[in-house]
């Protein structure tokens, strides 16, 4: 059963000519993300749910969750919408299986899940090989430099929810170090 | 907002028309379901509204698109894998006996929406029967233009390619095409798509030696399944074989077929002089 | 039928759980690779293994390995149900011995039709 040929085995990996870092825009583009998660809602909220790529307000208390990529290109996965919107995501996600009472835990580790499997199918689509992280949960964490950044603003059952792909280097600059990659916001 | 009798009728009438497939009362959640992205995408949030206005002022685009909604069905790959086990186990040598050893074979997959079953036809021959498999053709139809183009392309979902593909035959036969899957060339050059309407007079192809004909005559009332029936089996040769889906029979409609059984799966064969 | 189901998130555990069991599976659940390995120690052999890769303390590759290395649960069928989705991780996912790779996201019919494809659908949940 486990005996197969790999004869059409696909590395995934694409060579640049160049040995200038990888940017997240050579690699995917906004409609490639918002077709990702259209999917996963599909599949996983309701076949009956759609994104609307329309930009909207996050609310203060928005919530963040992101899985880490890390390969020929390195960044995150961050999906960010508001607690009451993740509530009813982890609802919508879990149907008739919900508990009575949604723990914080319970919206924290859906709201997690759905970062990891829209960075599965982000990260199957950039060149490989590369290693998915585990989800974590929070406030989002700082914004990438827009030049290795491509952000979705949706709207979910009227509600914003943005799905950004972010650069490790934007990310991840100490703000006391000379930024000179860094693009002023 | 629910659809109202009115729309529901009109749109019963259209897809009977264009397709000659009865929609049953009671279905109006079908329609609801199917129309409801098409739309949307029209800036439309109400599908009764839609059809009011395209029922005012229809236009040809907009009625196919809602006839194709309704008409197409999104396809397992071998949820139901007893045909296909039938054409490599008996069918497929039983003819290579019977055909010279330079003879093309041509399969016919009537109703291939968006292309998992001629693919998994041409998957199946190359794994099983290697030598054979340079030796087929086959043909694969749909009514809805959409399907055909992306029977063509041979790219594939994710949540299409989960839809009951056997892992080893997935990495086997695909390769990543960002993010979707796309069937080898090889298996691609195997399968030729076009548009046909099983519905009206069918265009020239054929003779073919194996028919796929699942889960069509299931949307038809029985003088539409009786024509389409005798369509088939003119475009087919003497000793060929036809598959329908598990709920289909040709006893009752058209008894000019002969009931074999195969392995686990019935086929049906023309009757000599019928 | 028994199957067991491995995932760090409890909302997935949740869902295919609930899938399982409305096919007629007796299920239990673990978080990680280790806690499923400690759930075949207490001799509870499940029919179904539906295994996460991404896990803390055991991920699901070293766990279809460690099912594999050991004879007494060679009954045992493994479909790993994970959002690694890249051809190579499929294949090694296979050489190590899983017998089928649910993409996610999935949907319940995703499930049962593999589960169709590995005769482990009990016989009254054919539809």
């Amino acid at each position: 059963m486990t005996e197969f040929d790999t004869r059409f085995e696909d590395t995934g990996e694409r060579r640049r000519t160049s040995d200038a870092p990888l940017s997240i825009h050579d690699l995917l583009d906004g409609e490639t993300v918002q077709s990702i998660a259209q999917e996963a809602w599909s599949a996983l909220v309701g076949d009956d749910e759609f994104l609307v790529p329309l930009p909207g307000g996050l609310p203060d208390d928005a919530l963040s969750s992101w899985v880490e990529i890390v390969g020929p290109w390195t960044g995150t996965v961050v999906l960010t919408c508001g607690r009451s919107t993740a509530e009813a995501l982890s609802r919508a996600l879990l149907k008739e299986h919900a508990p009575p009472v949604l723990e914080v835990e319970d919206i924290e580790d859906a709201l997690g899940e759905l970062a990891n499997v829209v960075g599965g199918n982000v990260k199957a689509v950039l060149p490989g090989p590369s290693v998915l992280g585990l989800p974590e949960v929070g406030s989002a964490p700082t914004a990438g430099s827009p030049a290795d950044t491509c952000r979705v603003d949706l709207l979910w059952r009227g509600e914003s929810l943005t799905i950004s792909v972010q650069g490790a280097a934007g990310a991840l600059t100490d703000p006391h170090e000379n930024n000179q990659n860094e693009v002023p916001l | 907002m629910t659809l109202t009798a009115t729309s529901f009728d009109w749109v019963r009438a259209l897809v009977h028309k264009e397709s000659a497939i009865v929609l049953q009362p009671g279905k109006e959640y079908l329609v609801e379901a199917r129309l409801l992205p098409i739309a949307r995408q029209m800036g439309i949030t109400d599908v009764s509204q839609f059809v009011e206005s395209v029922r005012s002022r229809p236009d040809t685009d907009s009625t196919r698109r809602i006839v194709e909604a309704l008409t197409t069905n999104e396809t397992s790959w071998f949820r139901d894998g007893d045909p296909f086990t039938a054409l490599t186990s008996t069918v497929m040598p039983a003819l290579l006996a019977a055909r010279g050893p330079n003879e093309r074979l041509q399969i016919w997959s009537a109703a291939c929406s968006s292309g998992q079953e001629p693919y998994t036809i041409a998957m199946l021959l190359e794994d099983s029967l290697p030598n054979a498999a340079s030796r087929v053709t086959i043909t694969a139809t749909d009514l809805s233009r959409e399907m055909v183009e992306r029977t063509k392309a041979g790219r594939f979902s994710q949540l299409e390619v989960n839809r009951g593909l056997p892992a080893p035959m997935l990495v086997r036969h695909f390769t990543r095409a960002g993010n979707e899957w796309e069937v080898a060339p090889t298996l691609r050059r195997m399968v030729q798509a076009s548009e046909c309407n099983l519905a009206a007079p069918l265009p020239r192809m054929g003779p073919f030696d194996v028919v796929y004909l699942r889960n069509v005559l299931i949307y038809f009332d029985l003088p539409t399944k009786q024509a389409i029936l005798r369509r088939v089996r003119d475009l087919m040769r003497p000793d060929g074989w036809l598959f329908l889906g598990a709920a289909e029979t040709t006893l009752g409609v058209d008894d000019s077929w002969e009931r074999v059984v195969v392995g686990r799966s019935s086929a049906y064969r023309p009757l000599k002089g019928a | 039928m028994r199957a067991l189901v491995i995932d760090d998130s409890r909302a997935m555990r949740r869902i295919v759980t609930g899938i399982l069991e409305g096919l007629g599976y007796e299920v239990q659940q673990a978080g990680d690779g280790r806690e499923g390995l400690d759930v075949l120690d207490t001799g509870w052999i499940p029919d179904l293994v539906c295994v996460d890769w991404n896990m803390p303390v055991m991920d699901g590759l070293q766990f279809v390995s460690a099912v594999r290395s050991n004879p007494a649960w060679r009954s045992v069928t493994i479909m790993m149900v994970t959002s690694e989705s890249e051809h190579t991780q499929i294949v090694r996912a296979l050489a190590a011995g899983a017998h089928e790779y649910v993409i996610k996201p999935f949907t319940a019919d995703a499930i049962r039709d593999k589960l169709a494809l590995l005769g482990l659908l009990p016989e009254e949940a054919v539809l």
